[in-house]
């Protein structure tokens, strides 16, 4: 009985550093972020009054807010796509018995290493200074223009700046599972007489149905928290009309919700935007898993 | 044990050090002259044996966010930048009252709490369209009769018809991107000209207005047409793309006659040796005449009560009064200083401009700070960005903005 109680201790005794942190720095702020979503809290100060609802009531007739949640689903949804295409697509290719595919994997990888912002500003100096002098000097018309500046095509610019930073991680995860697969399960299919495309989608891609639940989980929760990259590529603009009032065309979420606290300095709104934000997020990623659960079989 | 001795004395003496590397911590917002300031407070230190430190937060909305972590970090800075209301409304806890100090002899533009000096002024900043005199010679165009709208507008034509043999590419450089973070030129800045040119500095009747939801018809929708005079002659894609320093570079090199930024930018502007004469006109949106450009003390200097208050006095103190405080304004950071003690004239062009329509007393106030957070830069600078882009004409914008300030009421 003595020694369950020291067991006991012990545990928690090498559990409590983490344990520490994370309720210091995750619990507590996140309760007391849901506490002040209800007030009219400035960011400074004390609380002065409980507003109830209201916070919640006004963001909802907010055309800013409602634009934002709508292109960050049109961003998350490109995003996932493009993202875990271009990853499947390289990561075959350098599964594949191509000269200098170590090279390759190093390459497709670099990019994931540079910080958004750093990668934002470089972006953004391609798409409104390259760019359009290339497009101007050649004479095409879509080009000549920075993209950035064009409503239509500033999320364009987004999905593809962030497909060509993150496409080279989840490429690893997708390396590792090729590699995973069983070399005799995918000979017995070729002496069977199955051609490439059908060892792909028949073998290869249902045996590696783990791997894409955490790389769409992956692409899905950090297409719906994108931030740095949206602050330094577009911050936001152009501007654009959206229920009869300009709103900023490519604001995603996490950048609605600062612009609110910061900006306008209306913590509390900002608050209620972050608890929606996380109330729905949490919902999509629950489908998601589960759905991708459900595909999964033993190899 | 110990070695546990050891380590806790290392940790302490570790700490000690780190604060001692600081006795004066100063926030600031200026980033244009972050080497200037830093170069300043190395010579304070050496001068006084005092050690600074000064942290820099880019551009006006970051400077808040920089200076809101600065708070929450438990070393909080001894001196501070605030720009006008709403800043010493949100930190008025913390402010100290610095009524008596010295340098309050020889200035007028303190920032006051009733009867009590709080604020000690940055400096006194100015914008206008500043123009390139030799482009407008050339035009045959007299800035001194640039007093109306309808000058303007003439003025405009003719250089715009004139645009090959000039060189220019556009007329005016003038800047309305969110993207690259410019909508304080048009929402702030610009939408000052409508709350304060042609009136009294005091007079605070059309942003008490505006505050309440309204606006004045008439001289709103003048200021609308102004807006449009300005954003017709500029360049789409300058008004779209342009950053700070594309802006700049347009006119330093003669391919536009005006450009519309303050004072602040001279340090850069005279790095790129713009070789023709530079003065301010002003921005006289009315039919009728208005003659004098927008002139303030952009921000100021407050002291944190809570913190190291002695020193932090003393180092305004001597920035005021000492011929090193007068020499950094002036001579290194290009300002225009605040305090008549200083009799050093600014070597540099779009400064000296702003001191000889000060000294002329033909100066308006600035009182885009009064309106609330974020509005201005947010709010009214996308709608000046829509009508850039073109997506509107200048009745929509008209009836946008004027639903955006009813808005403000709410």
């Amino acid at each position: 009985m003595k020694s369950m109680t020291r067991r006991k201790l012990t545990e928690f005794l090498f559990l409590f550093p983490t344990l520490f942190a994370f309720v210091m720095v995750i619990i507590i702020p996140f309760i007391l972020g849901i506490y002040y979503s209800f007030t009219d809290w400035q960011g400074t100060g004390a609380v002065s009054k409980m507003v109830g609802l209201d916070n919640y009531k006004a963001i909802f007739q907010e055309p800013g807010f409602l634009h934002s949640f709508l292109v960050t689903l049109l961003f998350t949804v490109l995003n996932i796509i493009t993202v875990n295409v271009v990853a499947f697509i390289i990561s075959l290719l350098v599964t594949s018995e191509i000269r200098g595919r170590n090279l390759y994997r190093a390459g497709f990888f670099i990019p994931n290493l540079i910080g958004g912002i750093v990668l934002g500003l470089v972006w953004q100096f391609i798409f409104s200074n390259i760019l359009p002098s290339i497009g101007q000097s050649l004479g095409i018309a879509g080009l000549s223009k920075s993209l950035i500046s064009n409503k239509d095509t500033v999320m364009i610019t987004m999905v593809i700046v962030n497909t060509w930073q993150y496409a080279g991680y989840i490429m690893l995860i997708y390396v590792a599972s090729i590699q995973g697969i069983s070399k005799s399960v995918l000979e017995a299919a070729e002496v069977d007489g199955a051609k490439y495309w059908t060892r792909i989608t028949r073998i290869q891609i249902p045996l590696m149905a783990n791997a894409f639940t955490i790389s769409l989980f992956l692409t899905l929760t950090n297409s719906f928290k994108m931030y740095d990259v949206n602050v330094a590529l577009t911050n936001g603009g152009p501007v654009t009309m959206f229920m009869m009032k300009p709103v900023q065309a490519s604001e995603l979420l996490a950048l609605n919700i600062y612009q609110t606290a910061f900006k306008y300095n209306n913590m509390a709104q900002g608050q209620a935007k972050a608890v929606i934000f996380f109330i729905v997020l949490t919902i999509f990623s629950i489908i998601q898993v589960s759905w991708n659960k459900s595909k999964e079989v033993e190899a | 044990m110990k070695k546990l001795v050891a380590m806790v004395l290392t940790l302490v003496m570790a700490l000690m050090s780190v604060s001692a590397l600081a006795d004066l911590v100063i926030c600031q917002n200026k980033v244009e002259i972050t080497q200037q300031m830093e170069e300043y407070a190395k010579l304070y230190t050496e001068k006084t044996g005092v050690p600074v430190k000064v942290i820099t937060g880019g551009g006006s909305s970051d400077y808040n966010t920089v200076l809101k972590s600065e708070m929450a970090s438990g070393r909080e800075p001894d001196i501070w930048v605030i720009e006008g209301p709403s800043g010493y409304e949100l930190w008025k806890d913390k402010i100290a009252d610095q009524t008596g100090a010295e340098w309050t002899k020889y200035t007028a533009a303190a920032y006051m709490d009733g009867d009590k000096v709080v604020g000690f002024p940055v400096s006194v900043e100015g914008y206008g369209l500043a123009y390139n005199k030799n482009i407008l010679d050339k035009a045959g165009i007299d800035p001194a009769t640039l007093t109306n709208r309808n000058a303007y507008a003439e003025a405009f034509a003719k250089l715009d018809s004139m645009k090959e043999e000039l060189g220019l590419d556009m007329v005016v450089a003038m800047v309305a991107g969110t993207t690259t973070g410019m909508t304080w030129v048009t929402g702030l800045h610009n939408f000052n000209v409508y709350l304060t040119v042609g009136n009294e500095r005091n007079d605070t009747t059309i942003i008490d207005k505006v505050l309440a939801g309204e606006v004045v018809p008439d001289r709103f929708h003048q200021y609308c047409q102004y807006v449009d005079l300005i954003f017709k002659y500029s360049d789409p894609d300058m008004l779209l793309n342009g950053t700070q320093d594309s802006q700049l570079a347009a006119f330093a090199n003669g391919k536009a006659a005006f450009y519309h930024q303050g004072n602040w930018m001279d340090p850069s502007l005279v790095a790129l040796n713009p070789d023709f004469e530079i003065a301010y006109a002003p921005h006289a949106f009315l039919d009728t005449d208005t003659d004098g450009i927008l002139v303030n003390p952009p921000s100021w200097y407050v002291v944190n009560e809570n913190g190291n208050k002695e020193e932090a006095l003393a180092y305004l103190n001597y920035l005021a009064t000492s011929e090193d405080g007068a020499d950094y304004m002036v001579n290194k950071a290009a300002m225009v200083p605040a305090f008549t003690n200083v009799t050093l004239t600014p070597a540099t062009p779009l400064s000296k401009s702003v001191m000889e329509w000060n000294a002329a007393g033909k100066t308006y106030d600035w009182q885009q700070y009064k309106l609330p957070d974020g509005f201005g830069m947010g709010t009214l600078g996308a709608i000046y960005e829509l009508f850039a882009s073109g997506a509107i004409d200048v009745d929509q914008f008209e009836a946008m903005m004027i639903d955006a300030i009813k808005g403000i009421a709410k």
